[in-house]
């Protein structure tokens, strides 16, 4: 009967919550406005690249004078361009509208600025006579260097590969480093999605006087576990809705959204630190969960829920104000503290996890940790729920409702 | 020991036929004591009337009984246990403080209860749809909550309550904001679950509604039950049978009645306890007097509520 309760309980919660509109908004909003953006890098990206083409490829009347001597007298020759003797009567040419643009190209090209004259064509199109100004550059270097080989180095176009090694195995790397982190980002998604939701889940039963034909109904055990599983149901539905459109960036716009060029064959999945890192996401978010459905059942309304949902962001926040000292110094005071600190412990233990900082016996210790305390809180809001949301528009006395002193009210 | 005015019970109850048992309960809230000793028990089958002035406990004492609140002492059984919702008792329970899940589709609310009390979906919607077409709210069954009227509300949550046949029917004030047509469905709702073989624990204001449905009652003061037992033996208690003739003659003194009033031709005679009213005339007839009208009559509950409660009634809140 409990288990067909607590199946109930969550069709429920979940249908309800997939139901309505407001829940799709606020769901869709984020990969919406990521696949606008993306659609914008990429559509701007296409257009800038068209400018360039486009302005590499307009033709028109220019004059030049080259006190460095590295410009390709040959390529200029080709391209169409005059030299004059002094920079004045280049810029007088330009004046009078007999030439379209004049490059001055100074003799230190390192420290000193290649001066360009041109007639103005608008904002947007007098790029073109930079781009050409550093194509002729560029392309003069090239002749001068004679190997295509030589000017791609030259240009930084390098790729490097590194390979580390720690007691004589190689390091998994950055590649080893996301997989183990992606925990972490859900982690932090979820609980700024969801939490506002946690803290009111209970809140509605109170708000209508559902309280006492649910509490008769359904044990309360049963219903809170219901509400958090459910919790835990529609975080991933969110997770997969924003992972999505990254997913789609990174398959078919990579290049043009710069998206690091991480093949997924790079990427190490090292089954200890993935494990450990889902378990440690799964704890904290049982944690933090238990921890907001209490908090909602010993306030009256959400408005009055809402002041202490910032208190529980900046406990997850915190370990990231001393994020640096934790990982380079993981033996240190504050990284114990943060690290077995059940609150903090989630996001400090995810991120040792990702940076090999975390040993084995450490994480199953914090796992363990915070399922214990995740299950002392739910009985906690289980037995506020039970004796506290009667209450309904007034607060809970806590102690009264733990059974630690006399009846509520 | 509980101190009430007990009528005694006219078939002895095994514990069997009890489905509830409370005994010496007593409710504190901080300093304010709101139940100081009370002890009844309702029998299977029966419908019970649980009566008291506004603020008396009567609310606090259904609550300790479906564990809702902790009692501060004493014994409250559901079917001989303290409840549980676990348990599998077949409870349907409708509260003072009215409400369901406001921003949901009728049917929806209704299905959820009813696989909470243990039906499978098609059984709980196919209930659901024949209660609503009862009282005539098929065409609102996908339509939110919130969108219907309170008395549309109450129906819905007056089906919710009675889903899955409950064995122990406990309704807290259940007309309050009824209009008289819908209180009269729901009374004849009621009786259905009666006649079906629930017990129902009722808690009204309405006199007539007790009258006309309870067999034994409780009447709840100060914390204390102040009277408990058949509405026949309360009324007897609180002023038992009147008996008014017109006659002609000298009506005599005797221990079967006392005279209350005694007019020319008329008399109102107030018959002692276990007097029966066909014994008394038996006897003015036998004493030589001419009765040409005999009529029988008893003080009505509200007489009696009016009588216990006084101005209590009019104490604001409801405990």
């Amino acid at each position: 009967m409990r288990r067909h309760n607590l199946r109930t309980v969550i069709a429920f919660e979940v249908r309800r919550t997939l139901n309505k509109r407001r829940f799709w908004l606020a769901t869709l909003i984020v990969p919406v406005v990521m696949i606008a953006v993306f659609g914008l890098i990429q559509a701007s990206s296409q257009s800038t690249q068209n400018s360039l083409a486009a302005q590499k490829k307009v033709t028109f009347s220019f004059a030049y004078s080259d006190a460095s001597g590295y410009v390709s007298a040959p390529l200029i020759a080709k391209l169409g361009g005059v030299n004059v003797t002094s920079p004045a009567k280049g810029i007088a040419l330009v004046r009078s509208g007999r030439i379209d643009a004049y490059f001055e190209f100074p003799k230190d090209l390192l420290t000193q600025t290649v001066q360009v004259f041109a007639k103005d064509v608008g904002v947007f199109n007098n790029g073109r006579y930079s781009t050409i100004a550093t194509d002729i550059l560029q392309s003069s270097a090239d002749q001068a260097i004679h190997s295509p080989t030589l000017a791609t180095l030259a240009r930084g176009s390098i790729k490097v590969s590194v390979t580390t090694y720690s007691g004589g195995s190689p390091t998994p790397g950055i590649g080893g480093l996301i997989p183990p982190l992606i925990f972490l980002i859900i982690f932090y998604v979820i609980i700024l999605l969801l939490g506002n939701q946690m803290l009111s889940s209970t809140l509605e039963e109170k708000e209508n006087r559902v309280t006492e034909m649910i509490l008769t109904t359904v044990d309360s055990t049963t219903l809170i576990l219901g509400k958090v599983l459910s919790l835990f149901t529609i975080g991933l539905v969110q997770i997969l809705i924003f992972l999505a459109p990254l997913g789609v960036g990174y398959a078919f716009m990579r290049t043009s959204l710069n998206l690091p060029n991480l093949h997924l064959s790079t990427l190490v999945f090292n089954p200890v630190r993935i494990t450990i890192g889902a378990l440690l996401l799964l704890a904290g978010f049982s944690l933090f969960s238990v921890t907001l459905v209490a908090i909602g059942a010993i306030v009256p309304t959400a408005k009055e829920a809402g002041s202490f949902f910032g208190g529980m962001m900046a406990l997850i926040f915190v370990p990231f104000y001393a994020v640096s000292l934790i990982l380079s110094h993981p033996n240190s005071l504050i990284s114990h503290v943060f690290t077995f600190f059940p609150y903090s412990a989630p996001v400090t233990g995810m991120l040792r996890n990702a940076f090999g900082s975390l040993s084995v016996a450490a994480s199953i210790t914090v796992i363990i940790e915070l399922f214990i305390f995740a299950a002392i809180v739910l009985r906690i809001a289980v037995q506020l729920f039970r004796y506290g949301s009667i209450e309904y528009s007034r607060k809970v006395n806590v102690k009264a409702a733990l059974g630690l002193s006399r009846s509520p009210r | 020991m509980c101190k009430y005015r007990e009528v005694p019970l006219d078939v002895a109850s095994s514990e069997e036929d009890l489905v509830v048992h409370i005994e010496h309960f007593a409710m504190s809230f901080a300093a304010r004591t709101v139940i100081e000793d009370l002890s009844f028990d309702i029998r299977r089958g029966e419908t019970f009337g649980f009566l008291g002035s506004n603020g008396s406990g009567k609310t606090t004492t259904i609550r300790a009984l479906l564990g809702i609140y902790r009692a501060t002492s004493g014994t409250l059984l559901v079917e001989g246990k303290p409840f549980d919702p676990a348990s599998g008792i077949r409870l349907g329970y409708l509260p003072e403080e009215r409400g369901l899940y406001k921003k949901e589709p009728v049917i929806d609310v209704m299905v959820y209860f009813g696989r909470l009390k243990g039906l499978n979906h098609d059984d709980a919607k196919k209930w659901s749809m024949a209660f609503l077409e009862r009282v005539e709210l098929e065409a609102q069954a996908q339509i939110r909550l919130d969108k219907l009227s309170s008395g549309q509300q109450q129906k819905v949550q007056l089906g919710v309550t009675i889903m899955n046949n409950p064995t122990l029917l406990i309704l807290d004030e259940p007309t309050k904001g009824f209009d008289p047509i819908n209180r009269r469905l729901l009374m004849d709702i009621i009786e259905d679950q009666r006649r079906a073989g629930a017990t129902v624990m009722m808690v009204t204001h309405q006199m007539d509604e007790v009258e006309r449905l309870c067999d034994r009652v409780v009447l709840l003061k100060d914390g204390r039950a102040e009277a408990y037992g058949t509405i026949s033996a309360i009324q007897d208690l609180y002023g038992g049978t009147t008996i008014k003739i017109r006659y002609s003659g000298d009506i005599p003194d005797s221990d079967l009645y006392t005279i209350a009033i005694r007019e020319r031709n008329h008399a109102e005679l107030k018959a002692a306890s276990g007097a029966s009213d066909a014994q008394v005339l038996k006897y003015l007839v036998d004493a030589g007097v001419a009765v040409s009208e005999f009529s029988t009559g008893r003080p009505s509950l509200d007489e009696i509520f009016l009588k216990v409660y006084g101005n209590e009634s009019n104490k604001a809140g409801s405990a």
